[in-house]
């Protein structure tokens, strides 16, 4: 019997790359939800993380960074909130990949 | 950001209600505006035995981005307990609750632990120096006081 497919719906889930009940410790919300302002979670509402290895909603971390008070620290340890240009992507993982091409 | 605040005390009342460390209750919070909670200090500080204090939180639509309001409140079995930091019409000098030592990371629960402790810790009969030339004269928010640390070791 030969089956013929119409048409298919595909469902993907996606979550961030983070223990299952890690919170934003501004909103207090999952991770997974969106900050307080947004409706959908995902790149409309991407996480920060920053180098001293704490994580918050984009959103919420700006809200703070912007007041005068937060003098640039990170919430959680108070050393200076800083954030390079591929948050989530370590160096080594890059590195690893090139030695596996070459081989 | 508007909304940040009202979800976040909607979820910091959830949590509260269900429970709160030893010596700490919620007495009430009928709005996202002001909320009152009871403290007693735990172990066998003579100053502080026997006693329950209240605490007044006020939230500006700012928060957690702003520090709450926090002050002693005076009722006829609460009194406003004694501490070189604290003046006698309420008003509490802490760090933690200026816009300098203040972060979105603390909460209802964790401003009162740091209340709790700085009273556990205390060993001193008095109130602040000036105290009631500024209980008199003070007519500022005290999140607009700008607080001289007298003495930091208290």
């Amino acid at each position: 019997m030969k089956v013929k497919i119409k048409n298919w719906n595909a469902v993907a889930t996606w979550r961030w790359d983070l223990p299952e009940d890690d919170v934003c410790g501004i909103c207090q919300v999952q991770f997974d939800g969106t900050c307080p302002t947004c409706k959908y979670p995902g790149d409309d509402c991407s996480l920060l993380s920053g180098k001293c290895g704490h994580n918050f909603h984009m959103h919420c971390i700006m809200e703070w960074i912007k007041q005068d008070s937060s003098k640039g620290q990170c919430p959680m340890c108070r050393q200076k909130f800083e954030w390079g240009p591929e948050v989530g992507v370590p160096q080594q993982q890059e590195g690893q990949q090139g030695v596996a091409a070459g081989e | 950001m508007s909304g940040l605040g009202p979800k976040r005390l909607g979820k910091e009342l959830t949590k509260i209600q269900n429970s709160l460390p030893p010596g700490i209750t919620l007495v009430s919070a009928d709005n996202l505006e002001e909320w009152f909670l009871d403290i007693q200090v735990l172990d066998q500080n003579p100053l502080y035995a026997g006693q329950t204090y209240r605490l007044k939180f006020k939230f500006s639509k700012s928060y957690p981005i702003e520090p709450p309001e926090v002050t002693f409140t005076k009722t006829d079995n609460r009194p406003i307990p004694m501490h070189p930091h604290i003046y006698s019409n309420g008003i509490i000098c802490l760090d933690l609750l200026g816009s300098q030592g203040w972060s979105p990371v603390q909460n209802v629960e964790s401003v009162c632990m740091s209340i709790q402790s700085m009273l556990t810790g205390n060993t001193k009969d008095e109130r602040p120096p000036g105290d009631e030339e500024f209980v008199r004269g003070n007519r500022l928010r005290p999140r607009d006081i700008d607080f001289y640390y007298h003495d930091n070791t208290v």
